[in-house]
Formats: structure tokens, C-alpha cells, sequence
């Protein structure tokens, strides 16, 4: 992180050249540039943060105090890299601080524990199903289906899915985004994915969708 | 599951990186021995077609979530007027 500039600094650069590239900007050019550059992250962040949170209050929550957070900061953000990463980054941290702890975590247990815990679960009960249901099948759940389906595994699994298959954010975007190490990320985005698959078959068997198309159970 | 016929790359080894095939996270080689793979070992190839829907049904149904009317403006008015936020120094973690 480059080191912050100083007040003083920002204050005397009101009294500089406009025309001069390498100078400070003022608080309202700084804040222009912010609406300019990052706003346009908004929907991708709410619907990040909706993921995260399952809850739209919290999710509003979340994104006014990412974007908070993210303009108090935004001096040091070094222009020309990454900047949507570096929101989802802002916005993972802050879900993490100052969210999970309160939906419903223990904080005695280590969270990837429980995670690790809850995925395994749910890859036991789907893989001692029958046969599983055709691929077709899964094409006439609705989006509601899918959202609960998500809802229902571990938060890192679940945003790990989300930031590459919704956001097509790389592993190594993913890693610096969750504070996780790439191989953490392959595994979370493959385990989550499986585990979607047996859940999203559960819900199609529930459902009478398992066979509609004629090619199940025989 | 296996189709039971011998492969250069174990299908065990296939399914573990099948995620990362699909999004164009393996080295050239494994890519490789993945896709002659997939060609000759129609379960693996199941496994990755289901592996796809997935995806595509998590896109699917993220894209239909709407932004709450009001927050960009929201945060247009409380974030970006406050000039009391900045801080130097201040870290976004």
C-alpha cells in the first residue's frame, strides 16, 4: 500500500497548478473521479453482497458501508489496477468483520472448520442418492430454486461460486479478493459447485422434476 | 463413476480438476490430457456438461437480482459528500 499523503499535503495542493498531472486532487475532484470509476460497481456488489449476506437489508447495508469505506480510502488506491477487484476485496472484508459474526457463526469454532463441516454433509446426502437427475432436469428449476440452493452451503463456498461464475473473476483474483491462498480457491469453487449439483438434483426430485423428460430411473 | 476403459489420465484425476479446466485454470499440458480425456470417457464428459449447467444456472439466477431503488443515490448523498471520511492514512481493512 503506498504510503497515505498527509493533509498538509492535500491541503496545499488547492493552491496548485490544475494542469499539473502529478498533484493532489481536491476533495471534490476526488469525489467525481469515485462516482465516475466506482459506482458503476453497483449492482455487481449488491448482488455479491445479497450472496453473502441472504438478506437485502443487510445486503444494502453492507455496499453503502463497502462504498463508505472504499471512498475514505480511495487517496491510496493506486489508479490503473485493479479497481472492481479491489471494491469486491473491500466488500468481503467488511461482510467478514462486520457481518458474519452476527448472522449466525459460534464465534469459539474456526469458521472454515464449520464450513468444511457443512459442505461435507451436504456432498454425503447427495452422493447416497439414486441416480442423479438428468442434466435437462435442472434447466426447469426456477432462479428462486438456484438462490436457495446457494443459500444453502457455506459462505466461502458460496461467494467463492459467485465471484467466478458470476463476476468471471480468475483464481487469483478470487485468492486476493477472500484472503485465501489459490488452491484454497480451486477447492471452495469446486466443492461449491458440487454441492450446488446435489442439492439442485434434490429439489428437482422434490419437485417431480427427476424423470419429466423420460430418461431417469431406468 | 467410470466408463471403465483405461485412460492416460485416471478419471479421478479428471473430475478433481474439472472445475478448473472449465475455467481455464490448468497449465496447457493438463488441458491437454484433460480434453483427450473428456473425448474418450462419456461419465467424465457427463460430469463436465453437469459442472457447466451449474455455472450457468448460478449466472442465470444472479442476473434477474435487481439493485434496490434509491441506493445508488443513497450512497451518492451519504458517501460521497461526506469529505469526513477521508482520512490519510486510513486503510480500507
Amino acid at each position: 500500500m503506498p504510503e497515505a499523503p498527509s493533509a498538509m499535503d492535500r491541503h496545499s495542493s488547492d493552491l496548485s497548478d490544475p494542469s499539473d498531472p502529478s498533484r493532489e486532487l481536491s476533495d471534490e475532484e476526488l469525489s467525481t473521479l469515485f462516482a465516475t470509476d466506482a459506482l458503476p460497481y453497483l449492482d455487481q456488489l449488491y448482488g455479491t453482497a445479497l450472496r453473502m449476506t441472504r438478506s437485502p437489508a443487510d445486503a444494502e447495508d453492507l455496499v453503502q458501508e463497502t462504498y463508505a469505506k472504499a471512498f475514505a480510502a480511495y487517496r491510496t488506491f493506486q489508479q490503473g489496477t485493479n479497481l472492481r477487484a479491489w471494491l469486491f476485496r473491500i466488500l468481503r472484508n467488511t461482510f467478514i468483520n462486520d457481518y458474519r459474526k452476527v448472522q449466525r457463526q459460534p464465534r469459539f469454532q474456526p469458521t472454515d472448520e464449520l464450513g468444511d463441516a457443512q459442505i461435507l454433509d451436504i456432498e454425503t446426502r447427495s452422493a447416497g442418492g439414486s441416480r442423479s437427475a438428468e442434466i435437462e432436469a435442472l434447466e426447469l428449476l426456477g432462479d428462486d430454486d438456484v438462490s436457495a440452493a446457494l443459500a444453502e452451503i457455506p459462505e466461502e463456498f458460496r461467494t467463492a461460486v459467485v465471484l467466478a461464475d458470476v463476476e468471471g473473476f480468475s483464481y487469483r483474483e478470487i485468492a486476493d479478493i477472500m484472503d485465501s491462498p489459490v488452491g484454497t480457491v480451486m477447492s471452495r469453487v469446486h466443492r461449491g459447485r458440487k454441492a450446488l449439483r446435489g442439492l439442485l438434483d434434490e429439489y428437482a426430485k422434490d419437485q417431480g422434476l427427476v424423470g419429466a423428460r423420460g430418461g431417469e430411473e431406468s | 463413476m467410470s466408463c471403465g476403459r483405461p485412460h492416460e489420465t485416471p478419471c479421478s484425476q479428471v473430475v478433481a480438476s474439472l472445475s478448473a479446466y472449465i475455467d481455464g485454470e490448468v497449465g496447457v499440458e493438463e488441458y491437454r490430457l484433460i480434453a483427450v480425456h473428456l473425448t474418450e470417457c462419456p461419465p467424465c464428459e457427463h460430469q463436465r456438461q453437469e459442472v457447466r449447467r451449474v455455472q450457468a444456472l448460478v449466472a442465470r439466477a444472479s442476473a434477474s437480482i435487481a439493485t434496490p431503488e434509491g441506493l445508488r443515490a443513497r450512497i451518492q448523498a451519504t458517501v460521497l459528500s461526506d469529505t469526513s471520511h477521508q482520512r490519510p492514512g486510513d486503510d480500507q481493512e
